[in-house]
Protein backbone atom coordinates (compact mmCIF):
# COMPACT_ATOMS: atom_id res chain seq x y z
CA UNK A 1 0.00 0.00 0.00
CA UNK A 2 3.01 2.32 -0.36
CA UNK A 3 0.74 4.24 -3.44
CA UNK A 4 -1.84 4.64 -0.78
CA UNK A 5 0.33 6.44 1.49
CA UNK A 6 1.64 8.82 -1.21
CA UNK A 7 -1.97 9.67 -2.14
CA UNK A 8 -2.38 10.32 1.65
CA UNK A 9 0.44 12.48 1.76
CA UNK A 10 -0.32 14.67 -1.43
CA UNK A 11 -3.90 14.88 -0.51
CA UNK A 12 -2.95 15.92 3.58
CA UNK A 13 0.07 18.55 1.97
CA UNK A 14 -2.46 19.88 -0.70
CA UNK A 15 -5.17 20.65 2.08
CA UNK A 16 -2.91 22.44 4.48
CA UNK A 17 -1.07 24.59 1.22
CA UNK A 18 -4.62 25.64 -0.05
CA UNK A 19 -6.00 26.62 3.51
CA UNK A 20 -2.75 28.15 3.75
CA UNK A 21 -3.09 30.60 1.11
CA UNK A 22 -6.89 30.70 1.52
CA UNK A 23 -6.70 32.40 4.70
CA UNK A 24 -3.84 34.56 3.81
CA UNK A 25 -4.67 35.64 0.12
CA UNK A 26 -5.46 38.91 -0.89
CA UNK A 27 -6.94 38.65 -4.48
CA UNK A 28 -10.54 37.65 -3.31
CA UNK A 29 -11.33 36.38 -7.18
CA UNK A 30 -8.70 33.94 -6.78
CA UNK A 31 -9.15 32.96 -2.95
CA UNK A 32 -13.01 32.21 -3.72
CA UNK A 33 -11.84 29.53 -6.27
CA UNK A 34 -9.02 28.42 -4.07
CA UNK A 35 -11.85 27.61 -1.68
CA UNK A 36 -14.05 25.83 -4.01
CA UNK A 37 -10.60 23.08 -4.83
CA UNK A 38 -10.33 23.09 -0.86
CA UNK A 39 -13.94 21.57 -1.27
CA UNK A 40 -13.12 19.14 -3.90
CA UNK A 41 -10.02 18.30 -1.63
CA UNK A 42 -11.89 17.27 1.24
CA UNK A 43 -14.14 15.59 -0.31
CA UNK A 44 -11.21 13.56 -1.88
CA UNK A 45 -10.33 13.14 1.73
CA UNK A 46 -13.51 11.95 3.00
CA UNK A 47 -13.91 9.27 0.53
CA UNK A 48 -10.19 8.05 0.81
CA UNK A 49 -11.00 7.74 4.94
CA UNK A 50 -13.91 5.82 3.56
CA UNK A 51 -16.14 8.00 4.98
CA UNK A 52 -18.58 8.37 1.89
CA UNK A 53 -21.56 10.03 4.00
CA UNK A 54 -19.46 13.01 4.67
CA UNK A 55 -18.04 12.87 0.92
CA UNK A 56 -21.71 12.90 -0.26
CA UNK A 57 -21.95 15.94 2.25
CA UNK A 58 -19.00 18.12 1.50
CA UNK A 59 -19.75 17.42 -2.40
CA UNK A 60 -23.05 18.84 -2.05
CA UNK A 61 -22.74 22.09 0.21
CA UNK A 62 -19.04 22.70 0.17
CA UNK A 63 -18.13 22.47 -3.84
CA UNK A 64 -21.45 23.14 -4.71
CA UNK A 65 -23.74 25.26 -3.00
CA UNK A 66 -20.80 27.40 -0.60
CA UNK A 67 -19.13 28.15 -3.82
CA UNK A 68 -21.99 29.67 -5.42
CA UNK A 69 -23.15 31.76 -2.25
CA UNK A 70 -19.46 33.31 -2.25
CA UNK A 71 -19.38 34.01 -6.08
CA UNK A 72 -22.95 35.38 -5.74
CA UNK A 73 -21.39 37.72 -2.83
CA UNK A 74 -18.21 38.81 -4.80
CA UNK A 75 -21.09 39.63 -7.25
CA UNK A 76 -23.19 41.99 -4.65
CA UNK A 77 -19.67 43.33 -2.93
CA UNK A 78 -18.56 45.32 -5.91
CA UNK A 79 -15.76 45.19 -8.57
CA UNK A 80 -13.93 47.72 -6.57
CA UNK A 81 -12.04 44.75 -4.47
CA UNK A 82 -9.60 42.71 -6.72
CA UNK A 83 -6.79 43.36 -5.61
CA UNK A 84 -6.96 45.03 -2.51
CA UNK A 85 -4.42 45.53 0.14
CA UNK A 86 -5.11 43.86 3.30
CA UNK A 87 -3.58 45.33 6.43
CA UNK A 88 -1.68 42.82 8.56
CA UNK A 89 -0.46 42.65 12.06
CA UNK A 90 1.82 40.08 12.85
CA UNK A 91 2.02 40.76 16.54
CA UNK A 92 -2.19 39.81 16.76
CA UNK A 93 -1.50 36.78 14.02
CA UNK A 94 1.30 35.52 15.94
CA UNK A 95 -0.23 35.58 19.59
CA UNK A 96 -3.51 34.11 17.67
CA UNK A 97 -1.34 31.54 15.75
CA UNK A 98 0.33 30.31 19.27
CA UNK A 99 -3.02 29.72 21.12
CA UNK A 100 -4.44 28.20 18.24
CA UNK A 101 -1.75 26.16 17.46
CA UNK A 102 -1.35 24.93 21.27
CA UNK A 103 -5.32 24.24 21.51
CA UNK A 104 -4.41 21.61 18.14
CA UNK A 105 -1.76 20.23 20.22
CA UNK A 106 -3.44 19.56 23.57
CA UNK A 107 -6.26 18.11 21.92
CA UNK A 108 -4.25 16.29 19.51
CA UNK A 109 -1.99 14.84 22.13
CA UNK A 110 -4.81 14.19 24.38
CA UNK A 111 -6.62 12.28 21.45
CA UNK A 112 -3.70 9.89 21.05
CA UNK A 113 -3.96 9.03 24.69
CA UNK A 114 -7.69 8.05 24.55
CA UNK A 115 -7.73 4.26 24.72
CA UNK A 116 -10.18 2.39 22.57
CA UNK A 117 -13.22 1.82 24.86
CA UNK A 118 -14.15 -1.95 24.93
CA UNK A 119 -18.17 -1.14 24.78
CA UNK A 120 -18.53 1.92 22.72
CA UNK A 121 -21.41 3.50 21.10
CA UNK A 122 -20.24 2.65 17.83
CA UNK A 123 -20.19 -0.91 17.99
CA UNK A 124 -23.43 -0.98 20.29
CA UNK A 125 -24.79 1.12 17.11
CA UNK A 126 -23.84 -1.52 14.42
CA UNK A 127 -25.26 -4.36 17.15
CA UNK A 128 -28.58 -2.65 17.33
CA UNK A 129 -29.10 -1.56 13.80
CA UNK A 130 -30.01 -4.79 12.54
CA UNK A 131 -33.47 -4.45 14.77
CA UNK A 132 -34.08 -0.87 12.70
CA UNK A 133 -34.65 -2.14 9.45
CA UNK A 134 -32.46 0.06 8.17
CA UNK A 135 -28.81 -0.75 7.02
CA UNK A 136 -27.15 2.37 6.53
CA UNK A 137 -25.55 2.94 10.10
CA UNK A 138 -25.51 6.25 9.70
CA UNK A 139 -28.80 7.53 8.65
CA UNK A 140 -29.76 4.74 11.77
CA UNK A 141 -27.60 6.82 13.93
CA UNK A 142 -29.14 10.22 12.44
CA UNK A 143 -32.78 9.00 13.13
CA UNK A 144 -32.69 6.12 15.34
CA UNK A 145 -29.93 6.53 17.88
CA UNK A 146 -30.15 10.12 18.21
CA UNK A 147 -33.41 11.17 16.89
CA UNK A 148 -33.38 13.97 19.22
CA UNK A 149 -30.32 15.54 18.42
CA UNK A 150 -31.23 15.57 14.59
CA UNK A 151 -34.53 16.99 15.69
CA UNK A 152 -33.21 19.73 17.36
CA UNK A 153 -30.33 20.34 14.45
CA UNK A 154 -33.75 20.81 12.04
CA UNK A 155 -35.14 23.30 15.13
CA UNK A 156 -31.64 25.80 14.72
CA UNK A 157 -32.37 25.68 10.65
CA UNK A 158 -35.64 26.96 11.30
CA UNK A 159 -34.27 29.59 14.17
CA UNK A 160 -31.64 30.38 11.48
CA UNK A 161 -34.22 31.15 8.62
CA UNK A 162 -36.82 32.84 11.19
CA UNK A 163 -33.70 34.70 12.27
CA UNK A 164 -32.50 35.87 8.44
CA UNK A 165 -36.44 36.94 8.07
CA UNK A 166 -36.10 39.41 10.74
CA UNK A 167 -33.10 40.78 9.95
CA UNK A 168 -34.77 41.34 6.18
CA UNK A 169 -37.54 43.17 8.13
CA UNK A 170 -39.90 45.25 5.83
CA UNK A 171 -37.13 45.28 2.67
CA UNK A 172 -37.96 43.79 -0.63
CA UNK A 173 -36.73 40.86 -1.53
CA UNK A 174 -33.08 40.67 -2.24
CA UNK A 175 -32.47 41.18 -5.99
CA UNK A 176 -30.50 38.70 -6.92
CA UNK A 177 -28.42 39.42 -9.90
CA UNK A 178 -29.90 37.05 -12.47
CA UNK A 179 -28.10 35.23 -15.25
CA UNK A 180 -29.79 35.65 -18.60
CA UNK A 181 -32.01 32.80 -19.59
CA UNK A 182 -31.66 33.49 -23.40
CA UNK A 183 -28.06 33.43 -23.19
CA UNK A 184 -26.36 30.58 -25.19
CA UNK A 185 -26.52 27.28 -23.26
CA UNK A 186 -27.61 28.62 -19.80
CA UNK A 187 -32.14 27.56 -20.83
CA UNK A 188 -30.85 24.25 -22.27
CA UNK A 189 -28.67 23.55 -19.45
CA UNK A 190 -31.48 24.33 -16.93
CA UNK A 191 -33.94 22.27 -18.58
CA UNK A 192 -31.28 19.38 -18.88
CA UNK A 193 -29.64 19.71 -14.91
CA UNK A 194 -32.65 20.76 -12.90
CA UNK A 195 -34.68 17.67 -13.59
CA UNK A 196 -31.37 14.92 -13.09
CA UNK A 197 -30.67 16.92 -10.02
CA UNK A 198 -34.48 16.46 -8.62
CA UNK A 199 -33.84 12.52 -9.63
CA UNK A 200 -30.57 13.02 -8.09
CA UNK A 201 -32.12 13.79 -4.47
CA UNK A 202 -34.76 11.37 -4.12
CA UNK A 203 -32.35 8.80 -5.24
CA UNK A 204 -30.35 9.65 -2.43
CA UNK A 205 -33.36 10.20 -0.09
CA UNK A 206 -34.35 6.42 -0.93
CA UNK A 207 -31.13 5.16 -0.80
CA UNK A 208 -30.44 6.44 2.53
CA UNK A 209 -31.34 3.33 4.68
CA UNK A 210 -28.89 1.01 2.76
CA UNK A 211 -26.61 2.90 1.64
CA UNK A 212 -24.75 6.06 1.81
CA UNK A 213 -27.09 9.18 1.45
CA UNK A 214 -30.32 10.67 3.31
CA UNK A 215 -32.22 13.73 3.95
CA UNK A 216 -29.30 15.93 4.83
CA UNK A 217 -27.27 15.15 1.21
CA UNK A 218 -30.74 14.94 -0.65
CA UNK A 219 -31.82 18.70 0.82
CA UNK A 220 -28.03 19.92 -0.54
CA UNK A 221 -29.05 18.93 -3.53
CA UNK A 222 -32.43 19.72 -4.03
CA UNK A 223 -31.56 23.70 -2.78
CA UNK A 224 -29.33 23.08 -5.57
CA UNK A 225 -31.93 22.75 -7.89
CA UNK A 226 -34.07 25.95 -6.26
CA UNK A 227 -30.32 27.91 -5.76
CA UNK A 228 -30.01 27.10 -10.24
CA UNK A 229 -33.66 28.14 -10.79
CA UNK A 230 -33.63 31.05 -8.91
CA UNK A 231 -30.36 32.12 -10.16
CA UNK A 232 -32.21 31.65 -13.87
CA UNK A 233 -35.00 33.89 -12.73
CA UNK A 234 -37.34 30.86 -12.92
CA UNK A 235 -38.36 30.96 -9.43
CA UNK A 236 -38.68 34.87 -7.95
CA UNK A 237 -38.66 36.01 -4.43
CA UNK A 238 -41.10 37.41 -2.88
CA UNK A 239 -41.48 39.65 0.14
CA UNK A 240 -44.29 37.55 1.68
CA UNK A 241 -44.65 33.90 2.53
CA UNK A 242 -47.35 31.55 1.55
CA UNK A 243 -49.27 29.25 3.57
CA UNK A 244 -47.50 26.85 1.82
CA UNK A 245 -44.29 28.08 2.23
CA UNK A 246 -45.10 28.27 6.14
CA UNK A 247 -46.05 24.87 5.95
CA UNK A 248 -43.23 23.09 4.25
CA UNK A 249 -40.40 25.08 6.20
CA UNK A 250 -41.61 23.02 9.45
CA UNK A 251 -42.43 19.78 7.70
CA UNK A 252 -39.44 18.30 8.84
CA UNK A 253 -39.44 19.57 12.63
CA UNK A 254 -43.07 18.96 12.97
CA UNK A 255 -42.65 14.99 10.80
CA UNK A 256 -40.04 14.47 13.85
CA UNK A 257 -42.15 15.65 16.20
CA UNK A 258 -45.59 14.42 15.40
CA UNK A 259 -44.09 10.97 14.56
CA UNK A 260 -42.30 10.77 17.98
CA UNK A 261 -45.13 12.33 20.06
CA UNK A 262 -47.28 9.47 18.34
CA UNK A 263 -44.90 6.86 19.49
CA UNK A 264 -45.77 8.18 23.19
CA UNK A 265 -49.36 8.17 22.90
CA UNK A 266 -49.02 4.53 21.79
CA UNK A 267 -47.44 2.78 24.52
CA UNK A 268 -44.16 3.46 22.94
CA UNK A 269 -41.24 5.40 24.26
CA UNK A 270 -41.11 9.24 22.72
CA UNK A 271 -39.33 9.45 20.15
CA UNK A 272 -38.83 5.70 19.00
CA UNK A 273 -39.75 5.34 15.32
CA UNK A 274 -41.88 2.20 14.97
CA UNK A 275 -40.94 1.39 11.95
CA UNK A 276 -38.75 2.09 8.26
CA UNK A 277 -42.27 4.28 7.09
CA UNK A 278 -41.40 6.79 9.66
CA UNK A 279 -37.80 6.83 8.39
CA UNK A 280 -39.15 7.25 5.34
CA UNK A 281 -41.76 10.32 6.25
CA UNK A 282 -39.16 12.26 8.13
CA UNK A 283 -36.45 11.89 5.82
CA UNK A 284 -39.05 13.25 3.13
CA UNK A 285 -40.07 16.19 5.10
CA UNK A 286 -36.36 16.82 6.50
CA UNK A 287 -35.52 17.32 2.57
CA UNK A 288 -38.10 19.30 1.73
CA UNK A 289 -37.74 21.70 4.52
CA UNK A 290 -33.99 21.71 4.24
CA UNK A 291 -34.18 22.50 0.66
CA UNK A 292 -36.35 25.30 0.76
CA UNK A 293 -35.13 26.81 3.51
CA UNK A 294 -31.67 27.17 2.21
CA UNK A 295 -32.83 28.16 -0.74
CA UNK A 296 -34.90 30.94 1.03
CA UNK A 297 -31.48 31.88 2.73
CA UNK A 298 -29.95 31.74 -0.57
CA UNK A 299 -32.74 33.73 -2.28
CA UNK A 300 -33.00 36.33 0.74
CA UNK A 301 -36.55 35.89 0.90
CA UNK A 302 -39.61 34.78 2.40
CA UNK A 303 -41.06 32.76 -0.43
CA UNK A 304 -40.54 32.51 -4.16
CA UNK A 305 -43.31 32.27 -6.72
CA UNK A 306 -42.74 31.18 -10.54
CA UNK A 307 -41.68 33.00 -13.24
CA UNK A 308 -45.50 34.84 -14.03
CA UNK A 309 -47.11 33.78 -11.92
CA UNK B 1 -1.45 -5.35 -9.62
CA UNK B 2 -4.46 -3.65 -10.85
CA UNK B 3 -4.55 -2.10 -7.17
CA UNK B 4 -1.01 -0.56 -7.80
CA UNK B 5 -2.35 0.65 -11.38
CA UNK B 6 -5.19 2.08 -10.17
CA UNK B 7 -3.16 4.16 -7.31
CA UNK B 8 -0.39 4.89 -9.76
CA UNK B 9 -3.61 6.64 -11.97
CA UNK B 10 -4.76 8.55 -8.69
CA UNK B 11 -1.62 9.72 -8.07
CA UNK B 12 -1.29 11.22 -11.65
CA UNK B 13 -4.46 13.12 -11.33
CA UNK B 14 -3.70 14.30 -7.73
CA UNK B 15 -0.34 15.75 -9.85
CA UNK B 16 -2.88 16.92 -12.71
CA UNK B 17 -4.92 18.90 -10.05
CA UNK B 18 -1.73 20.57 -8.74
CA UNK B 19 -0.80 21.65 -12.02
CA UNK B 20 -3.70 23.56 -12.41
CA UNK B 21 -3.20 25.44 -9.24
CA UNK B 22 -0.51 26.97 -11.29
CA UNK B 23 -3.31 28.33 -13.78
CA UNK B 24 -5.23 29.52 -10.45
CA UNK B 25 -2.17 31.62 -9.74
CA UNK B 26 -1.25 32.82 -12.86
CA UNK B 27 -4.99 33.56 -14.20
CA UNK B 28 -4.93 36.45 -15.65
CA UNK B 29 -8.54 36.57 -16.11
CA UNK B 30 -11.58 35.59 -13.90
CA UNK B 31 -12.65 32.95 -16.40
CA UNK B 32 -9.49 31.25 -16.84
CA UNK B 33 -9.48 30.76 -13.10
CA UNK B 34 -12.94 29.55 -13.29
CA UNK B 35 -11.84 27.34 -16.34
CA UNK B 36 -9.31 25.89 -14.27
CA UNK B 37 -11.73 24.88 -11.51
CA UNK B 38 -14.11 23.46 -13.82
CA UNK B 39 -11.17 21.79 -14.71
CA UNK B 40 -10.70 20.53 -11.21
CA UNK B 41 -14.26 19.35 -10.92
CA UNK B 42 -13.66 16.87 -14.14
CA UNK B 43 -10.20 15.42 -12.23
CA UNK B 44 -12.37 15.37 -9.24
CA UNK B 45 -15.46 13.06 -10.89
CA UNK B 46 -12.51 10.93 -12.56
CA UNK B 47 -10.37 10.32 -9.19
CA UNK B 48 -13.35 9.22 -7.46
CA UNK B 49 -14.56 6.91 -10.11
CA UNK B 50 -11.04 5.40 -10.16
CA UNK B 51 -11.16 5.24 -6.36
CA UNK B 52 -14.06 3.71 -5.81
CA UNK B 53 -12.64 1.16 -8.00
CA UNK B 54 -9.30 0.68 -6.26
CA UNK B 55 -10.92 1.20 -2.53
CA UNK B 56 -13.87 -0.69 -3.36
CA UNK B 57 -16.64 1.71 -2.22
CA UNK B 58 -19.23 1.49 -4.79
CA UNK B 59 -20.78 4.64 -2.82
CA UNK B 60 -17.84 6.71 -4.15
CA UNK B 61 -19.84 6.72 -7.74
CA UNK B 62 -22.41 8.67 -6.04
CA UNK B 63 -20.12 11.33 -4.75
CA UNK B 64 -18.71 11.77 -8.73
CA UNK B 65 -22.41 11.73 -10.34
CA UNK B 66 -23.16 14.63 -7.17
CA UNK B 67 -19.48 16.96 -8.30
CA UNK B 68 -21.05 16.27 -12.42
CA UNK B 69 -24.62 17.85 -11.40
CA UNK B 70 -23.32 20.50 -9.25
CA UNK B 71 -20.67 21.99 -11.11
CA UNK B 72 -23.32 23.36 -12.88
CA UNK B 73 -24.40 25.48 -10.42
CA UNK B 74 -20.87 27.00 -9.57
CA UNK B 75 -21.20 27.80 -13.27
CA UNK B 76 -24.32 29.28 -13.77
CA UNK B 77 -23.30 31.36 -10.52
CA UNK B 78 -20.31 32.26 -12.45
CA UNK B 79 -21.40 33.13 -15.57
CA UNK B 80 -23.34 35.88 -14.18
CA UNK B 81 -20.01 37.86 -12.58
CA UNK B 82 -19.14 41.27 -14.18
CA UNK B 83 -16.19 40.16 -16.69
CA UNK B 84 -13.00 41.61 -16.55
CA UNK B 85 -14.00 44.30 -19.01
CA UNK B 86 -16.66 45.83 -17.04
CA UNK B 87 -14.41 46.79 -14.11
CA UNK B 88 -12.94 50.11 -13.53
Amino acid sequence: MTVGIVVDMMLGLALVALSLRVVTGTALFRDIVLFILFGLLVALSWARLGAPDLALAEAAIGAGLTGALMLMAYRSIGTDTEERPVRRRPAVALVVAVLTGSLVAVIGLAALGIERVPDAAGDAVLEALPGTGLRNAVTGVLLVFRGLDTMLEMAVLLVALLGAWTVLGDARPGRVHRVDRRTPLVGSLLTVVAPITLLVAVHLLLAGTDAPGGAFQAGAVLTGCGVLMVLTGTLRPTAVAGFATRLLVVAGLAAFVLVGAGAGFAGHAPMTLTGTWAVYLIETAMMLSIALTMTLLFARARGLRGEGS
Amino acid sequence: MTATVLGLAVVFLLLNLLAGLWRIGAGPTAADRMLAVLLFGSTTVALLLIMAQWLGDASLRTVALLFVVLATIVTLAFVGTPSDQERP
